[in-house]
């Protein structure tokens, strides 16, 4: 999908990049349900009620109510600065002070011909050292930060999302948190989660809602009539002892050995240091 | 304080937290109106039938999918029938150590607040956040969002419940579905070089500063508006010089690059 090269230091190889992901959730166009025609976008002005055609549209920034500023699209695209083919490497990072939060979208590197044998030294040095490249490049419209580090056999390159997109905390409405849990509750709680407690296989969590989309879709096109589900209001548990007992009850205790798989640096996101302590 | 998204109950065991789901990122991409370039009116998108060509109003509009040459169409109530119990509540399935899980199957980051300041939800919330806390476990179990199932992770983060949708198994490639990454003796490295790789890399370490990272992308839009509305819509601005055209070709002699590459990383530090 991207051609490219990636440089650090003064050592550059030819690389391809390629998206891990591959979505299939079940995709819906809009259409109207009256008689099922397509549904079209058209594009009118707000205040005239005319239909503008497509060639006198331009991008306008809001600066304060009813002034903008209207932009060609030769200006938005110089902004973008100039189109290097390069994922330049400014400096290294320990993998594990990287939180997943920062973790956009993932993707693999490929090495181009000639280039495998710089993109396995990398490699080799990017799994030693448990660090990750942190560097910029133009993937299509927009400059993004990135992390490279190396997973498996691959080297796998994030976009990554910059600090003040994230929201904190301080940000959110949170209402106090009553007092700190007795040793009771949090002692049958911690069993409760170590009953629970499994390794982590991903390929055993099927997207049964995508078949079961699918399946209605079908029984609709045979004609019949599909239930609604009612809503229902969340409701707190009452008593909290006496729910986590009767949760306990008939569950062996079960500790799983952590174990600790061999994987690449960036498959070890660090766990939050911040001790769950009072608020 | 941004608006939260999904309202339900998160269950554990027997235990029942009502909690309100919000996005941990904000948006802070430069947006753009669509105009009108003769007279700067804001454009507004209607929605028409293409059948007979006339405006539908929003409610009127349903989902279609095309089954074979046959299009269904569904309301968003009925498709809520894939899954009514999901879609108010995430039943915690397994606990799993958070490390073991591959950040590429994270999908969009949220927090999870308790919905009410009742001691029964604070209580409840603050238990099962201390419990995962003390265990280092991530809670796996699944939701409904827009009418998408999402496989969930929910773990303790600062002093939150922090949720992850995550793309399933079978929605990302691996290494092997791509080929393209070299491996067996095609490209094998040589000792030295990775020593001398790894040295390299020791020089140009530092911490992670995520505060330190600019976007420029975002700066220099932003500095584009501010000139073009000092100019007065007059001035164009002047145009970027294209880049040289790089080679892509690799680096001939990787040693001779490395040592190079090392010897100009210490002086810089």
């Amino acid at each position: 999908m991207w051609n490219g090269t990636v440089a650090f230091g003064e050592v550059i190889f030819p690389v391809k990049l390629y998206s891990i992901v591959q979505e299939r959730r079940v995709r819906f166009r809009e259409v109207h349900l009256a008689d099922g025609g397509k549904i079209v976008h058209r594009r009118f002005g707000s205040e005239s009620g005319v239909e503008i055609p497509s060639e006198r549209i331009r991008k306008a920034y809001e600066i304060s109510e009813g002034n903008q500023v209207v932009l060609d699209d030769e200006e938005i695209a110089a902004a973008r600065g100039p189109n290097t083919k390069v994922i330049g490497i400014e400096h290294f990072v320990p993998a594990d002070q990287i939180d997943p939060l920062f973790y956009d979208r993932p993707y693999v590197l490929g090495a181009q011909a000639g280039g495998e044998h710089a993109y396995r030294v990398l490699h080799a040095a990017l799994e030693k050292t448990k660090a990750v490249g942190i560097g910029r490049f133009m993937l299509r419209t927009r400059e993004q930060l990135v992390a490279l580090g190396a997973h498996d056999q691959a080297l796998r390159l994030y976009t990554m999302r910059f600090a003040d997109q994230l929201v904190s905390s301080s940000d959110l409405d949170i209402p106090k948190l009553s007092r700190k849990p007795t040793e009771r509750e949090l002692d049958m709680a911690e069993r409760l989660v170590d009953s629970l407690a499994q390794t982590w296989e991903p390929e055993r969590f099927e997207d049964r809602h995508r078949q079961a989309v699918m399946a209605l879709i079908e029984q609709k096109a045979a004609g019949e009539e599909l239930r609604v589900p009612e809503r229902h209001e969340p409701e707190e548990t009452p008593d909290l002892i006496a729910a986590l007992e009767a949760s306990l009850a008939g569950r062996p205790r079960r500790r799983q050995p952590a174990p600790s798989a061999g994987k690449g640096p960036l498959s070890k996101p660090t766990k939050s240091k911040s001790k769950a302590s009072a608020r | 304080m941004p608006a939260g998204i999904w309202n339900g109950t998160l269950s554990f065991g027997l235990v029942a937290v009502p909690v309100r789901m919000v996005s941990a990122t904000r948006d802070l991409d430069v947006r753009f109106n669509q105009v009108d370039a003769d007279t700067g009116e804001r454009i507004q998108i209607r929605r028409f039938c293409e059948a007979e060509d006339q405006e539908v109003a929003w409610e009127d509009i349903g989902r279609g999918y095309d089954l074979d040459g046959q299009l269904v169409t569904l309301t968003d109530e009925e498709l809520d029938a894939a899954a009514p119990e999901r879609t108010h509540t995430i039943e915690i399935e397994e606990f799993v150590n958070l490390d073991e899980i591959d950040p590429a199957q994270f999908d969009h980051p949220y927090y999870l607040v308790p919905s009410s300041e009742s001691e029964g939800t604070t209580r409840a919330y603050r238990l099962l956040r201390d419990a995962m806390a003390s265990t280092n476990q991530a809670a796996i179990g699944r939701v409904v969002l827009r009418s998408n199932e999402y496989l969930v992770a929910v773990r303790e983060h600062n002093q939150l419940l922090a949720l992850t949708t995550m793309l399933f198994d079978d929605e990302l490639r691996s290494s092997e579905d791509i080929g393209a990454v070299p491996t067996g003796s095609t490209g094998e490295p040589k000792r030295g070089e990775v020593t001398q790789a790894v040295k390299l890399i020791d020089a140009m370490s530092r911490d992670f500063d995520p505060g330190s990272y600019e976007d420029h992308y975002r700066e220099r839009l932003l500095e584009l508006v501010e000139n073009k509305r000092k100019s007065k819509r007059g001035k164009k601005l002047p145009a970027v010089e294209e880049p040289e055209q790089e080679e892509d070709e690799a680096t001939p002699d990787l040693m001779a690059a490395l040592k190079a590459s090392l010897e100009r990383a210490r002086r810089d530090q």
